[in-house]
């Protein structure tokens, strides 16, 4: 089975065929590896790297909530890891394209819009505050999902939003 | 003794804790979204006050007596935030003949008055920063303001006299800024306290928080402790904090310990209360405020002094004296850092980032507490603070318990939301944090400086495990849904635990 997984914007194909019983055969981009896999609860997945450095790593894979969206935790950091699909070719396209097109910057909970930092049209990097929302009595700066162009502030200054509220669309 | 718990999260479990040491009963309170919560399942009794929205539940004076009066509890310990520094909750549970855990209702509200605290150290003896004596309230006009900022000196901080939390507060650099930080201040404090009065208080230049544990009994014995430093802030808002200081010699401990105990006997003060201080690079302190309850940060002194303040909280409103020698008190053995952990995304500007917990594996092992509120399933609502745990580590030296901390952290498992742990990961390693180098305005200028690059980038062989893992995931789903070899165990355990159910 090959699947397209990206990470950080960085996308890598990786072959999966079973060997022996946990062992697998992974092919990372044409690198061929022999990996002892087996779970460990319910997220977590225990890999023994069969190579010469016999690494043992541990890893948590858990749905983020979109489809394809993996919250992926190694050693204190979590990263989202986007799965395009069960065979390559169709996910991949997919994922790229999407990453190319517009992204919204959306609301991660109820509050209310405190202040607007940019206007429809303004050249936005990645991660630049876009909106203020007050929220669990904290006022929180919303950012840019990406380096791009604000089409449009969707919200008003002191309105409430309710969570998953699109506030501004980048493109 | 029966004890009721007015609060929720990691020191509700906190306190329960230490009642179960001491062979005591406790009743939890809680509102509609933490039915499941930890302090609910883990109390002897539970009591529903309430809709989520903090003011119809843990807020609720009126439900929260009423829930101690029905369960026939003694005492309410109301832990930290919420009505713990509420002088009308404590004249209540005095009138439905409950033991209030904390100070008097009286040291409560004059200790509450930033202004009224400020006159009180300075009658005790205690330089104050410099600022304004008496609280500007609303109709105070910003030209009035801007003569008073003049003689205070500038840069100055804007404060909510109610306030606390670092929420109302504001730095401003000069003149200009001053009109729109006192508006902001204002509406921060009159939406979170009721209150839109504020003062002004002169910024000193690169100063360290260090605070005062102080515990003091019915019978007039106040003991302070050996300090803790906070002066590693967002925001104003603590956010590791560690005992003791390596900027304290022990000759400073003593004069800052001895001014702090004097501004709570100044004040009859009894039960576990912590006065705040700046320190400044020559080593003078002012005295900033007290917090008249149990502090976040308290186990950092539990555990270089080895002594349990909550359980001294419950000796004392007993009526039982402090037998703890001062020596003692006033001695840190190694070192202790408690890192705050937050459900927020470090990545996306620290924004709040509440929802279901998949999967929690706390950091344990040699000198490592953790002082957890949550569990798995349970999600973190978006009503209150969004702090999920306090992780202690405790060392022989400093840098032991630092390197302790790295290692925690790294053990430390939550799935299903953002936590703060990739940023501790990050700071643990700073060379000024390392060096004890830093001020309370270091975290801040240090984020500036990052500009926004990611707390949870990984190494480039890390990543390629982290896509294998996650191919690894999805491919043995794809078998067990396809009943493919790759099921092979699943089903057997399955067939094992059918043959389990028959048997039973």
């Amino acid at each position: 089975m090959t699947f397209a997984v990206e990470i950080n914007g960085r996308s890598r194909t990786i072959s999966i065929e079973r060997a022996t019983a946990d062992r697998y055969r992974v092919i990372v981009d044409g690198h061929v590896q022999l990996i002892d896999a087996k779970r460990v609860g319910s997220f977590g997945l225990s890999l023994l790297f069969a190579g010469a450095d016999r690494s043992s790593r541990e890893v948590q894979v858990a749905p983020a909530g979109p489809p394809g969206e993996m919250l992926v935790g190694i050693d204190g950091k979590s990263v989202t890891v986007v799965l395009n699909g069960r065979r390559t070719g169709r996910g991949a396209a997919e994922g790229s394209a999407h990453a190319r097109g517009e992204q919204t910057v959306v609301a991660p909970m109820p509050g209310r819009v405190v202040r607007l930092l940019v206007t429809g049209g303004d050249e936005v990097i990645a991660r630049q505050p876009i909106v203020v929302v007050e929220a669990m009595k904290m006022e929180n700066e919303l950012r840019s999902p990406k380096a791009g162009r604000v089409k449009e502030i969707v919200v008003k200054a002191g309105e409430s939003v309710e969570a998953g509220r699109v506030l501004a669309v980048i493109e | 003794m029966k004890i009721l718990i007015a609060n929720r999260g990691e020191i509700a479990v906190r306190i329960i804790r230490a009642c179960r040491e001491m062979g005591l009963r406790t009743v939890a309170v809680y509102s509609d979204c933490d039915r499941t919560a930890r302090h609910v399942r883990e109390a002897d009794q539970a009591v529903h006050i309430g809709p989520s929205e903090a003011a119809q539940s843990y807020l609720r004076i009126d439900a929260i007596v009423e829930a101690a009066q029905t369960t026939g509890a003694d005492a309410i310990h109301p832990g930290y935030g919420f009505l713990a520094e509420n002088a009308a909750f404590a004249r209540a549970c005095q009138d439905a003949h409950l033991i209030f855990i904390g100070p008097s209702a009286d040291a409560i509200a004059l200790m509450g008055s930033k202004t009224a605290a400020r006159e009180v150290a300075v009658r005790a003896g205690v330089a104050v920063v410099p600022g304004t004596e008496k609280p500007l309230d609303e109709d105070v006009g910003d030209d009035e303001i801007a003569r008073i900022a003049t003689s205070v000196g500038f840069p100055l901080l804007v404060k909510a006299v109610a306030g606390g939390g670092g929420k109302g507060m504001r730095t401003v650099a000069d003149a200009a800024a001053l009109a729109s930080a006192v508006r902001t201040a204002r509406s921060e404090a009159r939406s979170a306290f009721g209150d839109a009065a504020i003062y002004l208080e002169r910024r000193l230049v690169r100063p360290r928080h260090i605070e005062i544990q102080l515990l003091g009994d019915h019978h007039g014995t106040v003991v302070p402790f050996v300090e803790r430093e906070c002066s590693i802030q967002r925001r104003h808002q603590k956010v590791v904090e560690e005992s003791p200081s390596i900027a304290v010699s022990s000759e400073l401990r003593r004069r800052i310990a001895a001014a702090a105990a004097a501004v709570a006997r100044a004040v009859n003060y009894s039960n576990a209360g912590t006065i705040e201080f700046l320190v400044d690079e020559s080593g003078s302190f002012y005295f900033l405020e007290m917090n008249t309850r149990l502090q976040v940060e308290h186990p950092v002194t539990e555990m270089v002094t080895r002594m349990d303040l909550v359980q001294w909280q419950i000796r004392i409103a007993r009526g039982e004296p402090l037998d703890i020698d001062p020596a003692d008190a006033l001695s840190a053995n190694g070192h202790a850092i408690e890192c705050r952990i937050y459900a927020e995304d470090p990545d996306l500007g620290f924004m709040p980032s509440p929802g279901l917990i998949r999967g929690l594996r706390p950091a344990s092992g040699p000198g490592v507490r953790d002082d957890g509120g949550v569990s798995v399933g349970y999600s973190v609502p978006v009503f209150y603070d969004s702090m999920i745990a306090k992780l202690v580590t405790w060392g022989g030296s400093r840098r032991q318990a630092i390197d302790r901390m790295s290692r925690a952290l790294r053990e430390y498992q939550v799935l299903g939301i953002k936590t703060t742990i990739p940023f501790f990961l990050w700071l643990m390693q700073q060379p000024e944090y390392m060096a004890g180098q830093y001020d309370t305005t270091y975290l801040d200028r240090l984020l500036v400086d990052r500009k926004g690059d990611s707390f949870n980038e990984l190494t480039a062989s890390d990543e390629e495990v982290a896509s294998i893992a996650t191919a690894l995931d999805a491919y043995l789903r794809a078998s067990v849904h396809a009943g493919t070899p790759g099921a092979e165990s699943t089903t057997h355990w399955k067939r094992a635990a059918r043959l389990e159910a028959l048997r039973g």
